[in-house]
């Protein structure tokens, strides 16, 4: 029951710190349409070009946002020591990654559910390309949201060097990359297939994340 | 073969090896380049460009093996708790990022002939090319933290998460419809490459992981020198 409740406490505050902070989580959002119309005006309006790289360029975008929302994961809880509180509380690590990582899904990704339809509107894509990403997208964001905390978690104490987290998103993700985009040239027999692999990855991400990370923050709090 | 893990044993064993290693390596390679340029015939179909085989190949291979070790020296640096394990990481990654560069440009000019391209986005070709990256960001990710204890731990995880790749470039050939072909000498019993041709191969493959070998065993010397006098 104390644990629950504890997990509970958890959630709220990071809710609070998301509503009080609500334009931070805007501009994100914001970078992403930006993003848009700087690729629209870097090829040109060409209907028929966007409709076939327009998942392309909503992947990259939603990759780019997710190396936005590096620090977010854990620097300011580490920097605070919350995350030593919420271990001390009866959490383990795992558990608190896990939590993380649920709550910055929620936060972060579901708003993309509203941004993609409106994008594809703007780059003028087919209906049925929009759902094929929005798919992809919905099997693909839990991995990248498990990338971004990974390499939160890896960069806590990293202080000289402040590109190679996102270069560490941008690396592994290359697999998600490939099969969610892969998803709109494939016919519609072997779709079952790439979406099958896709969810592999998934599984397989959200299996080793709260064991890397544990190890990682684990680390940071012991060297601190 | 507490060599494996002990930095004092690798000192002692390696003081005696070293020497007659770099010899030995010296040698191979002498009469691997002899084959390569006067005893092996040339290709029916690619003329002399096929000898550039004899140095893609073994780089490639030591590409994967550097690898392959640093994972294994990685896990059982985080698991076991061996410093050594994390002094051969960050002692050999270079190595391994050498020799995956000179697989990428030999096999660009080699491509050049043959494909009629420097280069295609085929899946062998950009999973060794994400190898190299890899290994740039394992370089860079070690030299990123003011903390050498948490640096090389770090540095470990990752190369765990990145070995990920290992079995995608090994089988990349075999999954996906590539323009490279895929391995001519992976069942030794019966290969599918001429002897004459296989025999050059063998040889600069033994020559290049020798001279791998020796150039790492230096590397780990200074590694655990430096850390010792710190």
């Amino acid at each position: 029951m104390k644990t629950i409740n504890s997990i509970i406490a958890i959630f709220q505050r990071e809710f609070k710190i998301t509503y009080r902070n609500f334009s931070d989580i805007l501009s994100i959002f914001l970078f992403f349409l930006m993003g848009v119309m700087i690729f629209v005006f870097s090829i040109g309006a060409n209907d028929d070009i966007f409709n076939q790289i327009g998942i392309g360029i909503i992947w990259t975008l939603i990759l780019l946002t997710n190396n936005l929302t590096l620090r977010k994961f854990y620097q300011d809880d580490f920097n605070d020591g919350s995350l030593v509180i919420f271990h001390l509380s009866g959490l383990s690590y795992e558990l608190i990654v896990l939590i993380k990582i649920i709550v910055n899904w929620l936060v972060i990704q579901i708003p993309f559910f509203i941004l993609i339809p409106i994008s594809g509107f703007l780059l003028n894509i087919e209906f049925f390309n929009i759902k094929i990403i929005f798919i992809s997208f919905l099997l693909g964001s839990p991995i990248t949201t498990c990338i971004t905390s990974i390499s939160g978690a890896m960069n806590l104490l990293n202080k000289k060097n402040f590109a190679i987290g996102s270069l560490i998103i941008m690396i592994l993700s290359i697999p998600v990359i490939i099969f969610s985009v892969g998803l709109i040239n494939t016919s519609e027999e072997s779709m079952g297939a790439q979406i099958n692999i896709l969810m592999g990855i998934m599984f397989l991400f959200l299996a080793i994340t709260p064991w890397v990370c544990s190890i990682c923050i684990k680390l940071a709090i012991q060297e601190k | 073969m507490r060599f494996l893990i002990n930095p004092n044993r690798f000192n002692k064993f390696t003081d005696l090896i070293l020497m007659p290693l770099i010899y030995l390596s010296i040698i191979t390679l002498l009469a691997g380049l002899v084959f390569v340029f006067y005893l092996s015939p040339n290709d029916y179909l690619q003329g002399s460009t096929v000898r550039i085989m004899y140095i893609h190949v073994p780089s490639a291979w030591l590409a994967l093996l550097t690898f392959f070790i640093m994972t294994l020296y990685s896990a059982a640096g985080l698991a076991f708790k061996i410093p050594f394990g994390f002094i051969v990481t960050s002692a050999v990654a270079p190595i391994g990022a050498t020799f995956t560069l000179i697989c990428l440009i030999t096999g660009s000019f080699w491509g050049k002939p043959m494909w009629g391209t420097w280069w295609v986005w085929d899946a062998r070709l950009t999973s060794v090319a994400i190898l190299l990256f890899l290994y740039l960001i394992i370089i860079f990710l070690k030299n990123s933290f003011t903390n050498i204890n948490v640096a090389e731990k770090i540095t470990a995880v990752f190369v765990i998460v990145g070995s990920i790749n290992l079995p995608i470039i090994k089988f990349s050939v075999d999954w996906w419809n590539t323009l490279h072909q895929p391995a001519s000498i992976s069942k030794l019993s019966s290969p599918s490459i001429d002897p004459s041709m296989l025999k050059p191969l063998i040889l600069m493959t033994i020559a290049f992981t020798l001279i791998g070998l020796a150039i790492a065993i230096m590397r780990i010397k200074a590694e655990i020198y430096q850390r010792k006098h710190r």
